[in-house]
């Protein structure tokens, strides 16, 4: 007998894979360069916002999405190697890999910001450091992302590896937020009712919806603020470069 | 005895004022050619401002200054920049030149041409004064350069 329970909710999937769509994105555009180079730069933007999104809801969201119930613990990889973790939502090695993302999409926006690539492009926060930081830190941006390469390759490999050898589809349950389990798996973890787990996280829609818009809106927030600086700090190569202070010569 | 030591003198000098001279020249192209560029990125930055960030701003005849600022870079003969070592000293910074610059002839001959051909064809779509062209343009242009920064030229760490 198995049951289906929920795992992800909604917030947490469109992050997924509007996350997802982002970094593909971001691939393309850099390689390609040219005028994609700005775009580069704002879906980098968007992706701050994505990310301080995943943060908030790590606190305020349903309890898969919650660091606190899969941060990885010596305790609980050790748990996991021995064979005694159960639970249903990222398991210890799965939580490694999502906080080791978080922490080099985060390193990689944090980088772009201030960069420039010495053609026409500069980060939205480029006026804040001295133009050799720039350089150093775009330097950096290119080198950090062949870290996100890796974890983003391990990351393919360990989902067909659910698929092919443990028989586990990882990405249905992404799409749909609902996974099938046995039914008495169900009873050590979660509260003794399966139906519990999937109540949890739709039976304070009220709470839940106005969490959802306090993070969105604070992540809007940072997003904006970070792309409207690029204005508000005249860009040292435009102010020299603008028309209004011209003379005849 | 007094020659000799006024001898051993003019040694000491010359070996000290040779080394001292030691890549003088090579660090001079690397001067000239870091000025170049840094003289396009200013003409780029214009025309992007004008072209795409501010198109209220947009200037037809600055723009075209602009445009013929970078051909005339490009068309100046830069490869004569390069000279053996130049990938090791210094000029106004460190060079970031990688040293397979001196071993691949025909990738930079591609990247160099590139450079020259999308400048040139952005001085003359800047003539037309067609914003959304000089646009379009502009981005071959970046993608020139980019080409060249992918392949000669040393991540900055």
């Amino acid at each position: 007998m198995s049951v289906s329970i929920q795992v992800w909710d909604l917030p947490l999937r469109i992050f997924h894979w509007l996350l997802a769509l982002s970094v593909i994105s971001e691939v393309v555009t850099g390689e390609i360069g040219g005028n994609l180079i700005d775009w580069h730069g704002r879906i980098g933007v968007l992706i701050l916002g994505l990310l301080v999104f995943r943060i908030i809801w790590g606190f305020v969201g349903t309890k898969h999405s919650r660091f606190i119930n899969f941060f990885p613990t010596p305790a609980r990889i050790g748990a996991y190697f021995k064979g005694q973790w159960q639970g249903h939502g990222h398991n210890p090695l799965g939580a490694l890999s999502v906080i080791a993302l978080l922490g080099v999409l985060g390193t990689l926006v944090g980088t772009g910001l201030f960069s420039n690539d010495d053609i026409a492009f500069y980060g939205p926060l480029f006026n804040l450091v001295d133009k050799s930081v720039s350089d150093k830190l775009s330097g950096l941006h290119a080198l950090i992302f062949n870290l996100l390469a890796g974890l983003v390759i391990l990351h393919i490999a360990a989902i067909v590896f659910y698929v092919r050898v443990k028989k586990h589809n990882l990405v249905v349950p992404m799409l749909t937020g609902k996974k099938v389990v046995p039914k008495e798996q169900t009873v050590p973890t979660e509260q003794s009712v399966p139906t519990t787990d999937h109540a949890s996280s739709v039976l304070n829609v009220g709470i839940g919806i106005r969490r959802l818009l306090v993070a969105l809106t604070i992540s809007g927030v940072v997003a904006w603020g970070v792309e409207s600086e690029a204005k508000y700090l005249a860009p040292a190569p435009s102010s020299s470069a603008s028309v209004a202070a011209k003379p005849n010569w | 005895m007094k020659f000799k030591s006024k001898f051993a003198l003019a040694l000491i000098c010359t070996a000290v004022s040779a080394a001292a001279f030691a890549g003088k020249d090579e660090d001079q192209q690397i001067k000239f050619r870091q000025s170049a560029y840094t003289f396009v990125a200013w003409n780029c930055a214009k025309i992007k401002g004008q072209v795409a960030d501010h198109p209220e701003t947009y200037s037809k005849e600055q723009v075209i200054a602009s445009a013929n600022a970078i051909a005339a870079v490009a068309n100046s003969g830069l490869g004569a920049l390069y000279g053996p070592g130049t990938d090791q000293g210094t000029g106004w910074k460190k060079s970031r030149l990688k040293s397979e610059f001196f071993e691949k002839p025909d990738d930079v001959r591609q990247v160099a041409v590139a450079f020259k051909d999308e400048a040139n064809k952005l001085a003359s779509v800047a003539a037309t004064g067609n914003v959304a062209d000089i646009k379009v343009q502009f981005g071959e242009l970046g993608k020139a350069c980019k080409s060249c920064h992918d392949k000669f030229r040393v991540k900055e760490e």
